[in-house]
């Protein structure tokens, strides 16, 4: 029975007990269920959104609706005209109520609207003024193309009055050819960048934590119930806490493939416009620093499973790496407001930050194509040097008796 | 041979074994005895590889002890070391699997010792839906599966009821008859005198008395019971000797060196018929209450 023999027998275990044991597969089916729920839901329920209902009071004003739903369209907002007779008509439509058919109902959205007002804003022409009214507020792209065709034709009618031709009138408002130049480009798509971070932090902070903390438990488990004695009869402590990180590491990235496999498989399905194809881009960075921070956390989580006395204080002995987990998934929101400040840079050296905060800088900010290999060797060598020390806390305190032991005990027998 | 030569191990200030050395031969069971904290857990866990000691040897078959070795050593703790949410064959079989031996031969075994144990029909229950004596039949089963050279067993007898320890001693003798050496602890005295061929008695982490039983029962006080028809109080006139007892059966008189039995022979006729009198000599029990006394 030689040590890899040994690693692997005591893995085995770890992850058939999990496989036979409810908690697995119920945390698998919540996280699978809401993982799918969050990419089909939103694509099932949204509806499209609803045009700017626009009232146009007057003659003057409703000779103007081919021209506004064109600028609309072109300004890319949806957007309905109605022709309302007087102004307080107008104000009618514009106030919410709560019931539908009030007002003229003659628009398609009148049946839709239930409770909310007919219009969402009314325009009236008079000789020389020009009147824009709403409830309480408008969208600022909406308000803009209303003023825009407004002063367009104010312009054209003053101009034709003046005797200028139709057509010179017509050239003078035809915008010239603008070309805009960028010095520094942003990403092609900033928004879907940071929300695939930000699930990419939200599932390592989570999975992280989660199978740390069963790693702990685990361990408390075999000291309290003094398996530990047994095994360590035949097995090296070594091996033990190895075969016990592995095995439970293993499960931990079967659950995580199995959820992103199925919402890689649910957005194939729906293709949600929702989820950003970034997220799926970000795919390795995520797998390579769960693995990465797994197994760094979980030697430090097996260390402190040892050192406890009663499994209630697994978390209490955590404590230090349950900070840093809760450090960095705070940090990742900095990272992605402001990936590139020297600060983030700098913290996202620190090896128990490296899992939260590298993926995000990955995602939304500039990270030099040499950045990701010092990483990971600077992550290997932090392992390596926890592994021993974990190695060590864990061989003198796994069969010592008595209350729980502090750290700098654990360290210094 | 397992032979543990000058060992020490101390936990903080407290020495907790002080220079022990004791040998365990194939085919022979020898029992420590000794009360709380004398030393009898440390020297088991220290068999075992659970603590390095920080003195002393301990040998296999003439080289020190290393995992390998180990590996063909059953062990039994003083509290029970089980998954308590594992199948109680995948138990054994696991530990047995851990101990070298194949998958199919590992259920194999694990099967027949749950037979042989009376655990038959248990073998997909839980072990902690399983009662403490047939979880302790389980935990012997880990320690018997792999067919070990050497059985270390901490207070194996502890909590069992009657037929179980007449269940377990048959199995130790049997193992024993295989040529399996044996070292078990026990507060249960009469139970170590009944199985062992050999007993060693610890106090405060050193041996107090080693041997065979009959080497042991010679350094046992002796003592004479005396028992007179129809008198119960005729020890009163007995100067300079230590009555141990009094009861139906007679009186036990502690025999001293120098002592004149023939003239507590006398006073006994003087006090009635004396329906018998002879010199016992003292168990175990005797033996270890004296040792541990004085």
């Amino acid at each position: 029975m030689n040590s890899l023999q040994s690693i692997r027998l005591i893995a085995g275990r770890e992850i058939s007990e999990r496989l036979h044991g409810r908690a697995t597969w119920i945390l698998t089916g919540i996280t699978t269920v809401g993982a799918v729920a969050l990419i089909v839901g939103p694509t099932l329920f949204n509806m499209p959104t609803k045009p700017y209902a626009v009232g146009l009071v007057g003659p003057s004003a409703q000779t103007l609706a081919p021209t506004l739903r064109a600028a609309a369209k072109a300004s890319g907002i949806g957007m309905t005209t109605m022709n309302v007779s007087d102004d307080a008509t107008a104000r009618s439509e514009l106030t919410p109520t709560q019931t539908s058919g009030l007002g003229s109902g003659q628009g398609p959205l009148s049946s839709l609207r239930g409770g909310s007002a007919t219009l969402d804003v009314a325009l009236t022409l008079d000789t020389g003024s020009a009147t824009i009214e709403f409830y309480q507020a408008v969208s600022p792209t909406l308000a803009a193309v209303l003023r825009a065709v407004v002063e367009e034709v104010h312009q054209r009618d003053v101009l034709t009055q003046a005797g200028v031709s139709p057509s010179v009138v017509g050239a003078a408002q035809t915008p010239e050819q603008i070309s805009t130049v960028t010095l520094k480009p942003a990403s092609s798509d900033l928004a879907g960048r940071r929300i695939a971070a930000l699930a990419a932090g939200i599932l390592l902070f989570f999975t992280l934590g989660i199978f740390g903390t069963a790693v702990a438990s685990g361990v408390a488990q075999e000291k309290t119930s003094r398996t530990a004695e047994v095994l360590l009869a035949a097995v090296t402590p070594r091996d033990l806490m190895t075969g016990k990180v592995v095995g439970i590491g293993l499960m931990g990235f079967a659950q995580m493939a199995v959820t992103i496999a199925a919402a890689l498989v649910a957005n194939a399905i729906v293709q949600s416009s929702l989820v950003p194809s970034e997220v799926w881009v970000l795919l390795p960075a995520i797998l390579l620093w769960f693995v990465l921070g797994y197994t760094l956390f979980a030697f430090g989580y097996a260390a402190a499973g040892a050192m406890v006395a009663r499994q209630e204080e697994v978390q209490s002995v955590s404590a230090p790496f349950t900070v840093f987990l809760v450090g960095g998934y705070l940090l990742m929101y900095a990272t992605i407001a402001s990936p590139d400040a020297p600060w983030i840079r700098i913290a996202s050296y620190v090896p128990p930050l490296m899992p939260a905060l590298m993926p995000a800088r990955l995602a939304v900010g500039q990270v030099a194509i040499w950045e990701t290999p010092l990483a990971v060797l600077i992550m290997l060598a932090s392992i390596y040097g926890m592994a021993r020390l974990a190695g060590r806390i864990y061989a003198t305190s796994l069969v010592r008796g008595g209350p729980r032991l502090s750290w700098l005990a654990a360290l210094t027998r | 041979m397992l032979e543990i030569s000058e060992l020490y191990q101390r936990f903080g200030d407290r020495v907790a074994v002080d220079k022990l050395s004791l040998a365990v031969n194939g085919g022979e069971i020898v029992g420590l005895v000794g009360r709380n904290g004398a030393g009898k857990t440390t020297t088991m866990r220290a068999v075992m590889g659970i603590y390095r000691p920080l003195g002393g040897s301990i040998t296999w078959s003439g080289h020190p002890v290393a995992l390998s070795d180990r590996l063909r050593f059953g062990y039994m703790p003083e509290e029970r070391g089980l998954y308590p949410q594992m199948r109680v064959l995948d138990q054994i079989a696991y530990f047995a699997r851990l101990h070298g031996v194949e998958l199919a031969a590992a259920r194999r075994d694990a099967q027949k010792w749950l037979t042989r144990l009376g655990l038959e029909g248990r073998e997909l229950d839980l072990v902690v839906a399983l009662s403490h004596g047939n979880q302790q039949r389980v935990q012997l089963a880990v320690a018997l599966v792999y067919q070990p050279e050497l059985l270390v067993l901490d207070e194996p007898f502890a909590g069992l009821d009657p037929s179980a320890v007449d269940s377990l001693s048959e199995v130790l003798r049997a193992e024993t008859a295989r040529g399996t050496a044996v070292l078990f602890s026990s507060h249960q005295l009469d139970l170590v005198e009944r199985l062992c061929d050999r007993v060693v008695i610890l106090d405060q982490g050193k041996v107090l008395a080693s041997g065979t039983l009959d080497e042991l029962r010679t350094r046992s006080p002796q003592r004479l019971r005396i028992k007179v028809a129809g008198s119960a109080d005729w020890t009163a006139n007995l100067k300079g000797v230590e009555v141990i007892s009094k009861d139906p059966l007679g009186v036990l008189i502690a025999v001293t060196p120098g002592m004149d039995t023939q003239a507590v022979l006398r006073q006994a006729m003087a006090a009635g018929l004396v329906e018998e009198f002879g010199l016992e000599t003292g168990g175990l029990v005797e033996l270890y209450r004296q040792l541990v006394s004085n």
